[in-house]
Protein backbone atom coordinates (compact mmCIF):
# COMPACT_ATOMS: atom_id res chain seq x y z
CA UNK A 1 0.00 0.00 0.00
CA UNK A 2 1.31 3.44 -0.92
CA UNK A 3 1.37 5.85 2.00
CA UNK A 4 2.59 8.81 -0.04
CA UNK A 5 1.45 9.45 -3.62
CA UNK A 6 2.54 12.35 -5.78
CA UNK A 7 1.23 12.94 -9.29
CA UNK A 8 2.40 15.70 -11.64
CA UNK A 9 3.09 17.96 -8.69
CA UNK A 10 3.95 21.52 -9.62
CA UNK A 11 4.71 24.51 -7.45
CA UNK A 12 5.45 28.04 -8.61
CA UNK A 13 6.56 30.72 -6.13
CA UNK A 14 5.56 34.27 -6.98
CA UNK A 15 7.32 37.25 -5.45
CA UNK A 16 6.83 40.95 -6.09
CA UNK A 17 10.03 42.83 -6.85
CA UNK A 18 10.82 46.50 -7.39
CA UNK A 19 9.58 49.60 -5.58
CA UNK A 20 7.77 51.81 -8.07
CA UNK A 21 7.26 49.45 -10.96
CA UNK A 22 6.29 46.29 -9.14
CA UNK A 23 6.89 43.14 -11.12
CA UNK A 24 5.95 39.60 -10.28
CA UNK A 25 8.86 37.20 -10.41
CA UNK A 26 8.00 33.54 -10.80
CA UNK A 27 10.20 30.67 -9.69
CA UNK A 28 9.34 27.14 -10.74
CA UNK A 29 10.21 25.06 -7.69
CA UNK A 30 8.55 21.80 -8.71
CA UNK A 31 7.98 20.89 -12.33
CA UNK A 32 5.55 17.98 -12.43
CA UNK A 33 7.15 15.38 -10.17
CA UNK A 34 5.80 11.88 -9.59
CA UNK A 35 6.69 9.27 -6.99
CA UNK A 36 5.14 7.10 -4.34
CA UNK A 37 6.34 5.72 -1.01
CA UNK A 38 5.05 2.42 0.34
CA UNK A 39 4.27 1.53 3.93
CA UNK A 40 7.33 1.12 6.15
CA UNK A 41 9.69 2.37 3.44
CA UNK A 42 12.59 4.73 4.12
CA UNK A 43 12.60 6.88 1.02
CA UNK A 44 15.31 9.42 0.25
CA UNK A 45 15.04 12.68 -1.62
CA UNK A 46 18.41 13.93 -2.83
CA UNK A 47 19.21 17.12 -4.63
CA UNK A 48 21.25 20.32 -4.58
CA UNK A 49 20.10 23.48 -2.78
CA UNK A 50 16.97 24.91 -4.37
CA UNK A 51 16.17 21.68 -6.20
CA UNK A 52 12.69 21.41 -4.64
CA UNK A 53 13.24 18.97 -1.74
CA UNK A 54 11.88 21.19 1.02
CA UNK A 55 9.01 22.38 -1.18
CA UNK A 56 8.00 18.73 -1.68
CA UNK A 57 8.15 18.06 2.06
CA UNK A 58 6.16 21.20 2.86
CA UNK A 59 3.42 20.21 0.43
CA UNK A 60 3.26 16.70 1.89
CA UNK A 61 3.09 18.05 5.43
CA UNK A 62 0.11 20.27 4.42
CA UNK A 63 2.03 23.50 5.02
CA UNK A 64 2.01 24.53 1.38
CA UNK A 65 -0.48 24.09 -1.43
CA UNK A 66 0.69 22.92 -4.85
CA UNK A 67 0.10 25.06 -7.92
CA UNK A 68 -0.96 21.99 -9.91
CA UNK A 69 -1.01 18.23 -9.58
CA UNK A 70 -2.02 16.03 -6.70
CA UNK A 71 -0.42 14.71 -3.53
CA UNK A 72 -1.84 12.44 -0.88
CA UNK A 73 -0.64 11.07 2.44
CA UNK A 74 -2.32 8.01 3.97
CA UNK A 75 -4.91 8.28 1.19
CA UNK A 76 -5.91 11.83 2.13
CA UNK A 77 -5.49 14.78 -0.20
CA UNK A 78 -2.95 17.26 1.17
CA UNK A 79 -5.01 20.30 0.11
CA UNK A 80 -8.55 19.28 1.06
CA UNK A 81 -8.00 16.81 3.91
CA UNK A 82 -5.19 18.49 5.83
CA UNK A 83 -6.93 18.06 9.19
CA UNK A 84 -7.12 14.28 8.62
CA UNK A 85 -3.42 14.04 7.79
CA UNK A 86 -1.92 16.18 10.57
CA UNK A 87 -2.56 13.88 13.58
CA UNK A 88 -0.74 11.02 11.83
CA UNK A 89 2.41 12.71 10.57
CA UNK A 90 5.48 14.25 12.12
CA UNK A 91 8.06 16.50 10.53
CA UNK A 92 11.41 18.11 11.21
CA UNK A 93 13.00 20.86 9.22
CA UNK A 94 16.74 20.93 9.75
CA UNK A 95 18.30 23.58 11.95
CA UNK A 96 17.89 24.91 15.45
CA UNK A 97 14.62 26.80 15.02
CA UNK A 98 11.19 25.40 15.79
CA UNK A 99 11.59 25.23 19.55
CA UNK A 100 10.85 27.65 22.40
CA UNK A 101 14.30 28.63 23.60
CA UNK A 102 13.15 30.33 26.79
CA UNK A 103 11.41 27.17 27.95
CA UNK A 104 13.03 24.00 29.23
CA UNK A 105 13.27 20.94 27.03
CA UNK A 106 10.60 19.30 29.18
CA UNK A 107 8.21 22.27 28.83
CA UNK A 108 8.71 22.22 25.07
CA UNK A 109 7.58 18.62 24.91
CA UNK A 110 4.61 19.26 27.23
CA UNK A 111 3.59 22.15 24.98
CA UNK A 112 3.70 20.11 21.78
CA UNK A 113 2.15 17.06 23.46
CA UNK A 114 -0.88 19.20 24.24
CA UNK A 115 -1.03 20.47 20.66
CA UNK A 116 -1.30 16.79 19.67
CA UNK A 117 -4.04 16.15 22.26
CA UNK A 118 -1.95 13.69 24.25
CA UNK A 119 -3.50 13.20 27.67
CA UNK A 120 -1.47 14.26 30.75
CA UNK A 121 -1.26 10.64 31.94
CA UNK A 122 0.34 9.53 28.68
CA UNK A 123 2.60 12.60 28.68
CA UNK A 124 4.00 11.72 32.10
CA UNK A 125 5.08 8.31 30.82
CA UNK A 126 6.03 9.18 27.25
CA UNK A 127 8.11 12.34 27.74
CA UNK A 128 10.74 10.76 30.05
CA UNK A 129 10.94 7.77 27.67
CA UNK A 130 11.66 10.09 24.77
CA UNK A 131 14.31 12.04 26.68
CA UNK A 132 16.00 8.70 27.34
CA UNK A 133 15.64 7.61 23.71
CA UNK A 134 17.30 10.74 22.33
CA UNK A 135 19.99 10.82 25.00
CA UNK A 136 18.87 13.98 26.78
CA UNK A 137 18.08 12.31 30.08
CA UNK A 138 19.12 14.59 32.95
CA UNK A 139 18.95 17.75 30.80
CA UNK A 140 15.15 17.97 30.69
CA UNK A 141 14.81 20.99 32.96
CA UNK A 142 17.47 23.15 31.33
CA UNK A 143 16.36 25.95 29.07
CA UNK A 144 16.66 25.13 25.37
CA UNK A 145 18.74 28.28 24.77
CA UNK A 146 21.55 26.54 26.64
CA UNK A 147 21.37 23.40 24.51
CA UNK A 148 24.00 22.70 21.85
CA UNK A 149 22.92 22.41 18.24
CA UNK A 150 23.00 18.63 18.46
CA UNK A 151 20.88 18.65 21.62
CA UNK A 152 18.29 20.86 19.93
CA UNK A 153 18.21 18.51 16.98
CA UNK A 154 17.68 15.57 19.33
CA UNK A 155 14.89 17.46 21.08
CA UNK A 156 13.30 17.88 17.66
CA UNK A 157 13.39 14.11 17.22
CA UNK A 158 11.71 13.67 20.62
CA UNK A 159 9.10 16.28 19.67
CA UNK A 160 8.28 14.57 16.42
CA UNK A 161 7.81 11.19 18.12
CA UNK A 162 5.51 12.47 20.88
CA UNK A 163 2.32 11.40 19.13
CA UNK A 164 3.79 8.22 17.63
CA UNK A 165 3.15 9.28 14.01
CA UNK A 166 2.76 6.76 11.19
CA UNK A 167 4.63 8.88 8.67
CA UNK A 168 7.76 10.95 9.28
CA UNK A 169 9.18 13.70 7.12
CA UNK A 170 12.77 14.46 8.03
CA UNK A 171 14.23 17.39 6.10
CA UNK A 172 18.03 17.28 6.51
CA UNK A 173 17.83 16.10 10.13
CA UNK A 174 21.58 15.61 10.56
CA UNK A 175 22.50 19.03 9.18
CA UNK A 176 25.12 20.67 11.38
CA UNK A 177 25.51 17.74 13.76
CA UNK A 178 28.92 16.47 14.82
CA UNK A 179 29.85 13.02 13.43
CA UNK A 180 28.96 11.17 16.63
CA UNK A 181 25.64 12.98 16.98
CA UNK A 182 24.81 12.38 13.31
CA UNK A 183 25.63 8.68 13.65
CA UNK A 184 23.39 8.36 16.72
CA UNK A 185 20.59 10.15 14.92
CA UNK A 186 20.93 7.89 11.88
CA UNK A 187 20.68 4.89 14.18
CA UNK A 188 17.56 6.37 15.79
CA UNK A 189 16.02 6.80 12.33
CA UNK A 190 16.88 3.20 11.41
CA UNK A 191 15.19 2.06 14.62
CA UNK A 192 12.07 3.95 13.60
CA UNK A 193 12.09 2.09 10.33
CA UNK A 194 12.17 -1.18 12.25
CA UNK A 195 8.94 0.00 13.90
CA UNK A 196 7.44 0.03 10.38
CA UNK A 197 7.18 3.80 10.20
CA UNK A 198 7.12 5.30 6.73
CA UNK A 199 9.92 7.84 6.45
CA UNK A 200 10.74 10.42 3.82
CA UNK A 201 14.25 11.73 4.34
CA UNK A 202 15.96 14.56 2.52
CA UNK A 203 19.68 14.91 2.85
CA UNK A 204 22.81 16.32 1.26
CA UNK A 205 24.94 13.47 2.56
CA UNK A 206 25.28 10.70 -0.01
CA UNK A 207 26.66 8.09 2.35
CA UNK A 208 23.70 8.74 4.62
CA UNK A 209 21.22 8.16 1.80
CA UNK A 210 23.22 5.14 0.61
CA UNK A 211 23.32 3.54 4.04
CA UNK A 212 19.75 4.24 5.07
CA UNK A 213 17.34 4.58 2.17
CA UNK A 214 15.64 1.74 0.35
CA UNK A 215 14.90 3.95 -2.65
CA UNK A 216 16.14 7.38 -3.60
CA UNK A 217 14.71 10.04 -5.87
CA UNK A 218 17.24 12.53 -7.21
CA UNK A 219 15.62 15.90 -7.78
CA UNK A 220 17.14 18.77 -9.71
CA UNK A 221 15.57 22.04 -10.88
CA UNK A 222 12.18 20.78 -9.72
CA UNK A 223 12.32 17.54 -11.71
CA UNK A 224 13.00 13.97 -10.66
CA UNK A 225 16.04 13.01 -12.72
CA UNK A 226 16.37 9.48 -11.31
CA UNK A 227 14.47 7.21 -8.96
CA UNK A 228 15.95 3.89 -7.95
CA UNK A 229 17.53 1.86 -5.15
CA UNK A 230 21.02 3.03 -4.09
CA UNK A 231 22.48 0.05 -6.00
CA UNK A 232 20.35 0.90 -9.03
CA UNK A 233 21.55 4.51 -8.95
CA UNK A 234 25.18 3.37 -8.77
CA UNK A 235 24.53 1.35 -11.91
CA UNK A 236 24.06 4.68 -13.73
CA UNK A 237 27.82 5.02 -13.52
CA UNK A 238 28.72 1.32 -13.63
CA UNK A 239 30.48 1.75 -16.99
CA UNK A 240 32.80 4.34 -15.49
CA UNK A 241 35.81 4.48 -13.22
CA UNK A 242 36.46 7.46 -11.04
CA UNK A 243 39.87 9.10 -11.14
CA UNK A 244 40.58 11.56 -8.33
CA UNK A 245 43.62 13.79 -8.73
CA UNK A 246 44.81 16.36 -6.21
CA UNK A 247 45.93 19.60 -7.85
CA UNK A 248 47.15 22.88 -6.39
CA UNK A 249 45.56 26.02 -7.88
CA UNK A 250 43.79 24.73 -10.94
CA UNK A 251 42.74 27.34 -13.56
CA UNK A 252 39.32 27.15 -15.23
CA UNK A 253 40.69 26.35 -18.71
CA UNK A 254 42.44 23.23 -17.35
CA UNK A 255 39.04 21.72 -16.58
CA UNK A 256 37.92 22.41 -20.15
CA UNK A 257 41.07 20.84 -21.60
CA UNK A 258 40.68 17.69 -19.52
CA UNK A 259 37.00 17.47 -20.41
CA UNK A 260 38.03 17.28 -24.10
CA UNK A 261 40.44 14.35 -23.59
CA UNK A 262 39.51 10.92 -24.95
CA UNK A 263 37.95 8.63 -22.36
CA UNK A 264 36.90 11.51 -20.08
CA UNK A 265 33.16 11.55 -19.54
CA UNK A 266 32.79 14.30 -16.97
CA UNK A 267 34.99 16.48 -14.75
CA UNK A 268 34.07 18.15 -11.48
CA UNK A 269 36.23 20.11 -9.05
CA UNK A 270 35.99 19.98 -5.28
CA UNK A 271 37.85 22.47 -3.11
CA UNK A 272 39.81 20.91 -0.25
CA UNK A 273 41.49 23.70 1.77
CA UNK A 274 44.59 24.82 -0.19
CA UNK A 275 44.17 22.23 -2.93
CA UNK A 276 41.51 21.02 -5.31
CA UNK A 277 40.38 17.51 -6.14
CA UNK A 278 39.66 16.83 -9.78
CA UNK A 279 37.04 14.10 -10.01
CA UNK A 280 37.05 12.55 -13.46
CA UNK A 281 34.39 10.12 -14.64
CA UNK A 282 36.22 7.96 -17.15
CA UNK A 283 35.13 5.09 -19.36
CA UNK A 284 38.81 4.27 -19.85
CA UNK A 285 39.56 3.52 -16.18
CA UNK A 286 43.23 3.82 -15.22
CA UNK A 287 44.03 4.54 -18.87
CA UNK A 288 42.78 8.10 -18.40
CA UNK A 289 45.32 8.87 -15.69
CA UNK A 290 48.40 9.33 -17.88
CA UNK A 291 46.91 11.83 -20.40
CA UNK A 292 45.21 13.84 -17.62
CA UNK A 293 48.36 14.06 -15.45
CA UNK A 294 50.42 14.91 -18.49
CA UNK A 295 47.99 17.71 -19.45
CA UNK A 296 48.12 19.15 -15.96
CA UNK A 297 51.92 19.01 -15.79
CA UNK A 298 52.20 20.62 -19.22
CA UNK A 299 50.20 23.53 -17.78
CA UNK A 300 52.78 23.83 -15.01
CA UNK A 301 50.45 22.56 -12.28
CA UNK A 302 51.66 20.57 -9.30
CA UNK A 303 49.90 17.20 -9.05
CA UNK A 304 49.38 15.43 -5.73
CA UNK A 305 47.77 12.06 -4.94
CA UNK A 306 46.07 10.12 -7.73
CA UNK A 307 43.38 7.54 -6.95
CA UNK A 308 41.40 5.29 -9.29
CA UNK A 309 38.30 3.81 -7.66
CA UNK A 310 34.87 2.28 -8.20
CA UNK A 311 31.97 4.75 -8.51
CA UNK A 312 29.89 5.58 -5.44
CA UNK A 313 26.38 6.96 -5.03
CA UNK A 314 27.89 10.44 -4.89
CA UNK A 315 29.44 9.91 -8.33
CA UNK A 316 26.08 8.81 -9.69
CA UNK A 317 24.50 11.87 -8.10
CA UNK A 318 27.14 14.20 -9.55
CA UNK A 319 26.54 12.75 -12.99
CA UNK A 320 22.76 13.13 -12.61
CA UNK A 321 22.75 16.72 -11.41
CA UNK A 322 25.63 17.83 -13.60
CA UNK A 323 28.42 18.59 -11.18
CA UNK A 324 26.47 20.33 -8.41
CA UNK A 325 26.82 18.91 -4.93
CA UNK B 1 -12.75 17.60 22.44
CA UNK B 2 -13.67 20.71 24.42
CA UNK B 3 -11.54 19.53 27.33
CA UNK B 4 -8.45 19.01 25.18
CA UNK B 5 -8.97 22.43 23.59
CA UNK B 6 -9.18 24.03 27.04
CA UNK B 7 -6.02 22.16 28.00
CA UNK B 8 -4.25 23.64 24.96
CA UNK B 9 -5.44 27.16 25.87
CA UNK B 10 -4.20 26.68 29.43
CA UNK B 11 -0.84 25.23 28.31
CA UNK B 12 -0.24 28.04 25.83
CA UNK B 13 -1.33 30.62 28.43
CA UNK B 14 0.97 29.22 31.10
CA UNK B 15 3.99 28.55 28.87
CA UNK B 16 3.69 31.94 27.17
CA UNK B 17 3.50 33.75 30.52
CA UNK B 18 6.63 31.87 31.55
CA UNK B 19 8.44 33.21 28.51
CA UNK B 20 7.33 36.84 28.58
CA UNK B 21 6.91 37.65 32.27
CA UNK B 22 10.41 39.09 32.60
CA UNK B 23 10.58 40.76 29.20
CA UNK B 24 11.83 44.36 29.49
CA UNK B 25 9.47 45.65 26.81
CA UNK B 26 6.51 44.22 28.68
CA UNK B 27 7.58 45.79 31.95
CA UNK B 28 7.82 49.16 30.19
CA UNK B 29 4.48 48.86 28.39
CA UNK B 30 2.52 47.54 31.34
CA UNK B 31 4.06 49.40 34.27
CA UNK B 32 6.23 52.36 33.33
CA UNK B 33 4.27 53.83 30.42
CA UNK B 34 0.88 53.88 32.24
CA UNK B 35 2.59 55.39 35.26
CA UNK B 36 4.04 58.19 33.12
CA UNK B 37 0.59 58.78 31.60
CA UNK B 38 -0.94 58.87 35.09
CA UNK B 39 1.66 61.37 36.34
CA UNK B 40 1.14 63.66 33.36
CA UNK B 41 -2.64 63.49 33.60
CA UNK B 42 -2.65 64.18 37.34
CA UNK B 43 -0.34 67.19 36.99
CA UNK B 44 -2.48 68.55 34.15
CA UNK B 45 -5.89 67.90 35.63
CA UNK B 46 -5.63 67.99 39.41
CA UNK B 47 -6.62 71.66 39.73
CA UNK B 48 -9.54 71.38 37.31
CA UNK B 49 -13.20 71.20 38.38
CA UNK B 50 -14.54 67.74 39.08
CA UNK B 51 -11.10 66.12 39.16
CA UNK B 52 -11.28 62.53 40.35
CA UNK B 53 -8.01 60.74 40.97
CA UNK B 54 -9.64 57.35 40.53
CA UNK B 55 -10.80 58.36 37.04
CA UNK B 56 -7.25 59.26 36.00
CA UNK B 57 -5.79 56.10 37.53
CA UNK B 58 -8.32 53.82 35.84
CA UNK B 59 -7.77 55.72 32.60
CA UNK B 60 -3.99 55.45 32.70
CA UNK B 61 -4.24 51.75 33.53
CA UNK B 62 -6.46 51.38 30.48
CA UNK B 63 -3.74 52.96 28.32
CA UNK B 64 -1.34 50.27 29.53
CA UNK B 65 -3.90 47.53 28.94
CA UNK B 66 -4.59 48.77 25.41
CA UNK B 67 -0.89 49.24 24.51
CA UNK B 68 -0.16 45.76 25.79
CA UNK B 69 -3.07 44.26 23.88
CA UNK B 70 -2.08 46.05 20.67
CA UNK B 71 1.66 45.40 20.74
CA UNK B 72 1.70 41.86 22.11
CA UNK B 73 -1.13 40.61 19.89
CA UNK B 74 0.32 42.22 16.77
CA UNK B 75 3.41 40.07 17.20
CA UNK B 76 1.48 37.00 18.37
CA UNK B 77 1.70 35.09 15.11
CA UNK B 78 4.80 36.84 13.79
CA UNK B 79 6.85 35.73 16.79
CA UNK B 80 5.86 32.11 16.11
CA UNK B 81 7.00 32.54 12.51
CA UNK B 82 10.32 34.07 13.57
CA UNK B 83 11.01 31.29 16.04
CA UNK B 84 10.19 28.64 13.42
CA UNK B 85 7.25 27.36 15.45
CA UNK B 86 4.41 28.53 13.23
CA UNK B 87 4.84 25.54 10.92
CA UNK B 88 4.92 23.19 13.92
CA UNK B 89 1.65 24.66 15.19
CA UNK B 90 -0.13 24.69 11.82
CA UNK B 91 1.07 21.15 11.13
CA UNK B 92 -0.43 19.89 14.40
CA UNK B 93 -4.06 18.86 14.94
CA UNK B 94 -4.69 22.02 17.01
CA UNK B 95 -5.96 25.02 15.09
CA UNK B 96 -3.91 28.19 15.19
CA UNK B 97 -6.81 30.19 16.65
CA UNK B 98 -6.78 28.09 19.82
CA UNK B 99 -3.06 28.74 20.30
CA UNK B 100 -3.49 32.47 19.65
CA UNK B 101 -6.43 32.52 22.09
CA UNK B 102 -4.12 31.21 24.83
CA UNK B 103 -1.55 33.88 23.97
CA UNK B 104 -4.17 36.65 23.80
CA UNK B 105 -5.44 35.61 27.23
CA UNK B 106 -1.88 35.76 28.58
CA UNK B 107 -1.32 39.14 26.95
CA UNK B 108 -4.49 40.57 28.48
CA UNK B 109 -3.62 39.12 31.88
CA UNK B 110 -0.16 40.68 31.73
CA UNK B 111 -1.67 43.96 30.57
CA UNK B 112 -3.97 43.98 33.58
CA UNK B 113 -0.80 44.38 35.58
CA UNK B 114 -1.27 48.06 34.70
CA UNK B 115 -4.23 48.18 37.04
CA UNK B 116 -2.38 46.43 39.83
CA UNK B 117 0.62 48.74 39.63
CA UNK B 118 -1.08 52.06 38.80
CA UNK B 119 -3.31 52.09 41.89
CA UNK B 120 -0.80 51.69 44.69
CA UNK B 121 1.99 53.71 43.03
CA UNK B 122 -0.26 56.71 42.28
CA UNK B 123 -1.84 56.51 45.72
CA UNK B 124 1.59 56.53 47.31
CA UNK B 125 2.99 59.35 45.17
CA UNK B 126 0.06 61.75 45.45
CA UNK B 127 -1.34 60.62 48.77
CA UNK B 128 -4.77 60.21 47.21
CA UNK B 129 -7.28 58.04 48.94
CA UNK B 130 -8.32 55.73 46.13
CA UNK B 131 -11.62 54.05 46.77
CA UNK B 132 -13.61 52.01 44.32
CA UNK B 133 -17.24 53.00 44.57
CA UNK B 134 -18.70 49.58 43.65
CA UNK B 135 -16.05 46.88 44.13
CA UNK B 136 -18.20 43.95 43.01
CA UNK B 137 -19.42 45.70 39.86
CA UNK B 138 -15.85 46.85 39.21
CA UNK B 139 -14.52 43.28 39.32
CA UNK B 140 -17.23 42.11 36.90
CA UNK B 141 -16.30 45.03 34.63
CA UNK B 142 -12.66 44.04 34.85
CA UNK B 143 -13.48 40.45 33.83
CA UNK B 144 -15.53 41.75 30.90
CA UNK B 145 -12.59 44.00 29.98
CA UNK B 146 -10.48 40.85 29.67
CA UNK B 147 -13.11 39.41 27.32
CA UNK B 148 -13.27 42.65 25.32
CA UNK B 149 -9.53 42.95 24.83
CA UNK B 150 -8.91 39.26 24.29
CA UNK B 151 -11.47 39.14 21.48
CA UNK B 152 -10.02 42.33 20.01
CA UNK B 153 -6.58 40.73 20.28
CA UNK B 154 -7.87 37.82 18.21
CA UNK B 155 -8.77 40.29 15.46
CA UNK B 156 -5.49 42.19 15.71
CA UNK B 157 -3.28 39.07 15.49
CA UNK B 158 -4.38 37.84 12.03
CA UNK B 159 -4.61 41.39 10.61
CA UNK B 160 -0.97 42.07 11.38
CA UNK B 161 0.04 38.65 10.09
CA UNK B 162 -1.83 38.75 6.78
CA UNK B 163 0.73 41.21 5.57
CA UNK B 164 3.91 41.48 7.70
CA UNK B 165 4.36 45.03 6.36
CA UNK B 166 1.31 46.08 8.42
CA UNK B 167 3.49 45.96 11.54
CA UNK B 168 4.78 49.47 10.84
CA UNK B 169 1.26 50.84 11.51
CA UNK B 170 1.12 49.56 15.09
CA UNK B 171 2.03 52.87 16.69
CA UNK B 172 -0.61 54.66 14.62
CA UNK B 173 -3.27 52.61 16.43
CA UNK B 174 -2.02 53.25 19.95
CA UNK B 175 -2.93 56.84 20.75
CA UNK B 176 -6.24 57.09 18.85
CA UNK B 177 -7.67 54.42 21.14
CA UNK B 178 -6.64 56.42 24.23
CA UNK B 179 -8.82 59.23 22.89
CA UNK B 180 -11.66 57.37 21.14
CA UNK B 181 -11.87 54.88 24.02
CA UNK B 182 -12.50 57.68 26.51
CA UNK B 183 -9.72 56.43 28.76
CA UNK B 184 -8.64 59.76 30.27
CA UNK B 185 -11.53 62.07 29.45
CA UNK B 186 -15.13 61.56 28.25
CA UNK B 187 -15.66 61.18 24.50
CA UNK B 188 -18.34 63.90 24.76
CA UNK B 189 -15.45 66.35 24.56
CA UNK B 190 -14.65 65.08 21.04
CA UNK B 191 -16.35 66.14 17.77
CA UNK B 192 -19.72 64.44 17.34
CA UNK B 193 -18.64 62.53 14.22
CA UNK B 194 -16.15 60.48 16.26
CA UNK B 195 -18.82 59.11 18.63
CA UNK B 196 -20.01 56.26 16.31
CA UNK B 197 -16.40 55.11 16.04
CA UNK B 198 -16.11 54.92 19.82
CA UNK B 199 -19.36 52.96 20.00
CA UNK B 200 -18.03 50.08 17.87
CA UNK B 201 -14.88 49.76 19.99
CA UNK B 202 -15.23 47.35 22.90
CA UNK B 203 -12.46 49.14 24.91
CA UNK B 204 -14.71 52.22 24.97
CA UNK B 205 -17.49 50.27 26.72
CA UNK B 206 -14.94 48.60 28.97
CA UNK B 207 -13.57 52.02 29.93
CA UNK B 208 -17.10 53.29 30.60
CA UNK B 209 -17.92 50.30 32.79
CA UNK B 210 -14.65 50.61 34.73
CA UNK B 211 -14.99 54.39 35.16
CA UNK B 212 -18.63 54.15 36.24
CA UNK B 213 -18.05 51.37 38.74
CA UNK B 214 -14.93 52.94 40.23
CA UNK B 215 -16.04 56.60 40.32
CA UNK B 216 -19.67 56.00 41.24
CA UNK B 217 -22.82 55.45 39.20
CA UNK B 218 -26.18 57.15 39.10
CA UNK B 219 -28.01 54.33 37.32
CA UNK B 220 -27.15 50.63 37.33
CA UNK B 221 -28.72 50.42 33.87
CA UNK B 222 -25.77 52.44 32.47
CA UNK B 223 -23.35 49.74 33.62
CA UNK B 224 -25.60 46.97 32.36
CA UNK B 225 -25.72 48.60 28.92
CA UNK B 226 -21.91 48.79 28.88
CA UNK B 227 -21.63 45.14 29.88
CA UNK B 228 -24.17 44.07 27.24
CA UNK B 229 -22.33 45.96 24.53
CA UNK B 230 -18.97 44.53 25.61
CA UNK B 231 -20.41 41.02 25.22
CA UNK B 232 -22.10 41.82 21.90
CA UNK B 233 -19.00 43.47 20.40
CA UNK B 234 -16.72 40.71 21.70
CA UNK B 235 -18.86 38.06 20.00
CA UNK B 236 -18.80 40.13 16.80
CA UNK B 237 -15.01 40.39 17.02
CA UNK B 238 -14.72 36.62 17.53
CA UNK B 239 -16.84 36.08 14.43
CA UNK B 240 -14.64 38.44 12.39
CA UNK B 241 -11.52 36.83 13.85
CA UNK B 242 -12.71 33.38 12.79
CA UNK B 243 -13.07 34.58 9.21
CA UNK B 244 -9.70 36.36 9.29
CA UNK B 245 -7.94 33.21 10.52
CA UNK B 246 -9.45 31.17 7.68
CA UNK B 247 -8.24 33.76 5.15
CA UNK B 248 -4.82 33.92 6.82
CA UNK B 249 -4.28 30.17 6.73
CA UNK B 250 -5.48 29.77 3.16
CA UNK B 251 -3.22 32.60 1.97
CA UNK B 252 -0.24 31.44 4.00
CA UNK B 253 -0.41 27.97 2.42
CA UNK B 254 -0.77 29.49 -1.03
CA UNK B 255 1.93 32.12 -0.66
CA UNK B 256 4.35 30.04 1.40
CA UNK B 257 4.53 32.53 4.26
CA UNK B 258 4.30 30.12 7.20
CA UNK B 259 8.05 29.85 7.56
CA UNK B 260 10.85 32.27 6.96
CA UNK B 261 12.39 31.77 3.54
Amino acid sequence: MNIIEIQDLKRIYRAKIGVLRRKVKEVLALDGINFSVSQGELFGLLGPNGAGKTTTVKILTTLLTPTAGRASVLGFDVVRDETKIRPHIGFIFGGERGLYWRLSGYDNLVYFANLYNISPDVQKKRIPELFKLVGLEGRENEKVQGYSRGMKQRLHIARVLLHDPQVLFLDEPTMGLDPVGARELRQAIKNLQLEKKTILLTTHYMFEADAMCERIAVIDHGKIVALDTPTGLKNYVQDLSIVEIEVFGIPHDAVERIQNLDGVDMVSVENRDQKQALRIHSSDGAGAVAPVVSTLQNMGLRVGNVIVREPTLEDAYVRLVGGEV
Amino acid sequence: MMLSRLRVVWTVFYMYLKQIAIDGFIIFTVIIQPLLVALLAIYLLRDSDGFQAIYVIVGSALTGIWSGTLFFNSFNIQSERWSGNLENIIGSPTDLQTVVLGKALANTTISLGSVLFSYPIAALLFRFRLTIAHPFLFIVSLLLTILALMSLGLVIAPIFSLNPGNIMWINAFEFPMYILGGFLFPVLMLPAWTTPISYILSPYWAARALHDTSSGITFLSDVLISWGLIIFLSLTYLFISNWLFRVLLRRAREKATLGLQ
